[in-house]
């Protein structure tokens, strides 16, 4: 699906080089649930961030499904994400001025989907994660759960092929957070693909691989055989 | 999806309804302000376009070389026109026109009014329609009157008046005359109205048949339609031969006494100035010109309102733009493209943009009339909405849309999606924008003030200025009554002079300032003075008229009724004392023509007879109680100035009762005369006030942004014991630096305009550095006084709760 060859990025701090991500490569397959972990610091998010081509890399190759992001123009790479993937983040970012139903509908109209399209597949997905009953709601009147639901209720909206999580977890309680995964695990067993960052064990169990990161750098990499 | 945004918009301007109130009030106001400023401007510049052959329509005047230099006549001789007409090719039609009070009697009835007396193509060259009775050519027979409606409606009461008869009195000629057509009102931005129009002819014959064939007395305008193809340039050079015929005296002594001639070579040109113009006319060396310095300053006063409340917007919506960050960064990585960003900020811009236009426009229509009468104007809407004006007032306002609104969506929609998200936005950057936007801001605030201190002293200067006459204490009215004039001030001194309270009367044929008629004239007179061509404004005075309006003698004496030679002389100022360079002025003879000589008897002091525009002119008294008595000047004494007001006023309807009573202290006639000015400091005055308010806004909403940005630094200050009032000077201090940077910027600008305006007046206030630094200094309080509610209240906060809210 993916694949990072040798990817190196920085910033430059008092004319010296700190590396964010130091000579990565990575191979993601269609299907795969993969777990990144580490420390605060090591690079999950930045490297989360370059595969959802939120950002930039300063040296490395990566390909996204067969095409070339380090050559393809901005507007061809908003396409490919547009298309393509999903985000998952800690904070949730849902729009506050914005209810549920609006929330998941926003990705739809950066689309352009007919309007009662619109309608079927926000209709669905709301259904799916039994949260009809919410859809007026501005997200200030959800709990924590439940706005991370309704975020990745928008994330899957456009039926991404892959889903970025960063922390998604990360402000939810235990119960609430084992919900997500249980969610994540479903997602995968239906054919998507995710990566997911996070700093806890448990969650990261969930994932067909693990990636252990330290300052920017893969140290080990465990697979499970499935 | 422009449901989602219109959505997000109204939720998000509810949400900051502090701001977006304040936003939309500051527009609103700057909207409604700049609505009505450029209505009177545009209305300034829409005078006399209504004429159908506007582009072809020409005043006809002429640049006379003078040895004090190149001086604009528009009066014309009688066979002027004619001649033109006859020996320059050109010329597709053209009509003379002189425009005075008569008096119009019909029944019992007797009005003032404005008669226009014209040639039969006056109404074939401007677009005066007649809407009933002859339309080709309404004055067709010398008998026939057109009148306007209006004065239709006020002569007879209705306008069903083809056939009837009327009288009309001039300059002491009684004749009838059969109205033939009424006219439609004229405009209101037409520079030439009249009441009733008449031949030509049918003027007095002082004015008229005396003059026929002489080329000598000037007394009325010309205006001329070209022919088509033929350009205004080489008309007026093909006018030389008709000047050499015509005027070869007036140059052969304007050559003698060394005068310069023009770059052609001559010493008179005759000229064409587009009567399109001609509201907004003024001689430079002798040349008319346009001057649209007042209506563009009124469109730019009105454009610096909105730049103000603009950069308040701009200010206001890329401060609040911290808190939308996430939002930002959250789209982006929904697959919001930049210009779909843009659009949707923009969309929000403009939702303000347009509840703020509609507002204005209310406030607008409803301070219409008072500002009307503020104004001094005639605008409408409806007089200035063509569909040009419309279509750029659409234009402009969507240019300002797009740049006061586009701009924070443009700075919005460029973040990085990364630092959006991380709800991080590098202010050192925007922050210059904002100090430079707001240091522009007080800079026009500054300037504005300045101006309308310098305005207003200016106003007070002239206003209270010694005028070298006596003007408080002196009342005069027009007498425009049926009888005849000196009969007239007979029955008035009969009546008034034992009265308490009244101390001299006299009369002349010229009012001092301007009266309550609005009407007022200037008569120059020129003769050969020891082999130069001397000129001197000239004014008939009946007896005690210096005596009555204070000159003060220097030299000789006045008239006197002692002296029976007294009609024979003449009292002269010290400027046309120096004219004739005479070493002892009371041995000046004047000779007019070879039978006709005055002697000068005295020599008065040099007195402001003119508008304060004017440096004072060379006057010739003359006594002449037959002929001056058009204004009657009454002396009254200060005590109970008020009471003698109405005797007087009781006389004069005792004597005419027919007659509108026009009395004035001429102290108000001098204020009359100020009207320009007036309206100018109104106008500065005003646009002072909104700049400064708007700017107040402004400074209001940042000062809340500030304090709320820096609530937790405020609170660790505190905690580490800064008082209230450091904190208040630390968060004062920012504001009053670009304060001190506006005044910095402004005053020198202020200084160049002032001192630029006020060349135009030979009498004026000296400029001086305090009037800009108070200025500076109010903006500067306002400034402070606008922020303290804000930062006080900071300061005050107990800092425990600030630091918690973290």
């Amino acid at each position: 699906m993916l694949e990072l060859n040798h990817i190196y990025k920085w910033v430059k701090a008092g004319g010296r080089r700190i590396f964010l991500l130091n000579d990565l490569s990575l191979k993601v397959e269609s299907g795969e649930f993969i777990s990144i972990m580490g420390p605060s610091g090591s690079g999950k998010s930045t490297l989360l961030n370059v595969i959802g081509m939120l950002d930039d890399f300063n040296e490395g190759e990566y390909y996204f499904l067969e095409e070339p992001v380090h050559t393809i123009k901005e507007k061809q790479r908003a396409n490919l994400y547009k298309e393509n993937i999903g985000f998952v983040f800690q904070a949730y970012h849902l729009i506050d001025e914005l209810t549920v139903y609006e929330n998941i509908e926003t990705p739809l109209l950066y689309k352009n989907v007919k309007s009662s399209e619109r309608k079927a597949l926000v209709a669905d997905i709301l259904d799916r994660f039994n949260i009809v009953g919410k859809k007026d709601l501005f997200p200030a009147q959800l709990s924590g759960g439940q706005q991370q639901l309704v975020g990745i209720a928008r994330a899957l909206i456009t039926k991404p092929k892959l889903i970025l999580a960063d922390e998604p977890t990360g402000n939810l309680n235990s119960k609430q957070g084992e919900e997500i995964m249980e969610l994540f695990k479903e997602l995968n067993e239906e054919g998507v693909t995710i990566i997911q960052a996070t700093h806890s064990e448990n969650n990261a169990e969930y994932g067909s691989r693990i990636i252990h990161l330290l300052d920017g750098s893969m140290v080990r990499e465990k697979s499970e055989t499935i | 999806m422009n449901k989602n945004y219109l959505k997000i918009a109204f939720r998000n301007l509810w949400k900051n309804l502090t701001f977006t109130s304040l936003n939309i009030l500051g527009l609103t106001i700057a909207f409604g302000v700049a609505i009505l400023l450029s209505t009177y401007a545009l209305f300034q510049l829409s005078y006399d376009e209504f004429h159908e052959n506007k582009d072809s329509i020409y005043q006809v005047y002429s640049t006379d070389q003078l040895p004090d230099g190149p001086e604009g006549d528009v009066s014309k001789s009688i066979p002027f026109a004619g001649a033109l007409q006859e020996e320059v090719p050109g010329v597709e039609k053209i009509t003379r026109f002189n425009g005075r009070g008569v008096l119009v009697l019909n029944g019992d009835k007797q009005l003032t009014m404005t008669a226009a007396y014209v040639d039969p193509d006056f109404f074939s060259i401007f677009s005066f329609p007649a809407i009933k009775g002859e339309k080709n050519n309404p004055i067709g027979k010398k008998s026939s009157v057109a009148i306007s409606e209006a004065a239709a409606n006020k002569i007879f009461g209705h306008t069903d008046v083809l056939g009837e008869s009327i009288r009309v009195i001039t300059e002491g000629k009684e004749s009838p005359f059969t109205v033939s057509a009424i006219i439609e009102d004229m405009p209101d931005q037409s520079s030439i109205k009249f009441d009733l129009a008449l031949d030509f002819t049918n003027q007095s014959d002082f004015s008229y048949a005396d003059n026929i064939g002489d080329w000598d007395k000037e007394n009325h305008e010309v205006y001329m339609q070209l022919a088509k193809g033929v350009t205004p340039q080489q008309f007026e050079k093909s006018t030389e031969a008709f000047t050499v015929a015509h005027y070869a005296d007036d140059m052969a002594a304007a050559k003698r006494d060394g005068a310069q001639p023009n770059a052609e070579g001559n010493y008179i040109q005759i000229r064409l100035f587009p009567v399109a113009d001609i509201s907004l006319a003024e001689f430079k060396n002798g040349i008319a010109t346009a001057n649209k310095t007042m209506p563009f300053l009124v469109l730019g006063i009105s454009f610096l309102i909105i730049f103000i409340a603009s950069v308040n917007f701009i200010n206001m919506s890329i401060a609040k733009s911290t808190q939308r960050l996430r939002e930002i960064g959250m789209r982006k990585t929904l697959g919001a493209g930049k210009s779909q960003l843009f659009f949707q900020f923009w969309g929000e811009s403009i939702l303000v943009f347009i509840i703020s236009v509609a507002l204005g426009m209310l406030i607008a229509l409803a301070l219409m009339d008072p500002f009307k009468t503020l104004f001094n104007t005639q605008a409408t809407f409806s007089s200035i909405a063509t569909p040009e004006i419309l279509t750029g007032f659409i234009f402009v306002l969507l240019l300002i849309t797009l740049i006061a609104g586009g701009y924070p969506a443009l700075l919005l929609s460029k973040l990085g999606t990364i630092q959006a998200l991380k709800g991080k936005l590098k202010l050192s950057g925007k922050n210059r924008v904002r100090d430079f936007l707001m240091v522009l801001q007080f800079g026009i605030a500054i300037l504005l003030i300045s101006g309308t201190f310098v305005l207003h002293n200016q106003l007070e200067f002239m206003r209270t200025k010694d005028l070298g006459f006596n003007k408080e204490q002196v009342v005069a009215f027009a007498l425009n009554g049926k009888q005849n004039d000196t009969r007239t001030m007979q029955l008035l001194r009969d009546e008034l002079e034992d009265k308490p309270g009244i101390l001299q009367i006299t009369a002349a044929n010229n009012i001092l300032g301007l009266g309550k008629d609005g009407s007022r004239s200037t008569s120059v007179l020129g003769f050969e003075y020891k082999g130069r061509n001397v000129y001197t404004n000239m004014l008939f005075v009946d007896y005690d008229y210096s005596e009555t309006i204070g000159l003060e003698v220097i030299q000789g004496r006045s008239f006197d009724r002692k002296y029976a030679t007294d009609s024979l002389s003449v009292v002269i100022n010290e400027a046309m004392a120096r004219t004739i360079q005479e070493e002892n002025p009371l041995n000046a003879r004047i000779y007019l023509d070879d039978s006709l000589s005055f002697s000068v008897i005295g020599v008065v002091k040099d007195y402001n007879f003119q508008d304060l525009d004017n440096t004072i002119e060379p006057i010739t008294l003359f006594l002449n109680p037959e002929r001056s008595t058009r204004y009657a000047y009454v002396k009254v004494s200060p005590k109970n100035a008020t009471t003698s007001f109405e005797k007087i006023r009781a006389a004069w309807n005792k004597i005419e009762p027919n007659a509108e009573f026009t009395g004035s202290f001429l102290d108000e006639n001098i204020d009359r005369t100020l009207k320009r000015e007036r309206t100018m400091t109104t106008i500065i005055s005003s646009g002072a006030i909104i700049a400064i308010v708007l700017s107040c806004i402004g400074l209001f909403a940042i000062s809340l942004l500030i304090v709320a940005q820096r609530r937790k630094e405020i609170g660790i200050r505190k905690v580490v014991g800064a008082s209230v009032s450091t904190i208040t000077l630390m968060l004062t201090k920012d504001f009053l630096k670009l304060v001190g940077i506006s005044f910095l910027i402004a005053a020198p600008v202020a200084w160049w305009l002032m001192s630029k305006w006020l060349q135009e007046y030979p009498y004026k206030i000296e400029l001086n550095i305090w009037i800009f630094i108070a200025a500076g200094v109010l903006s500067a309080v306002i400034a402070v006084l606008t922020i303290s509610f804000k930062t006080i209240k900071a300061a005050l906060q107990n800092p425990v709760k600030s630091l918690k809210t973290e």
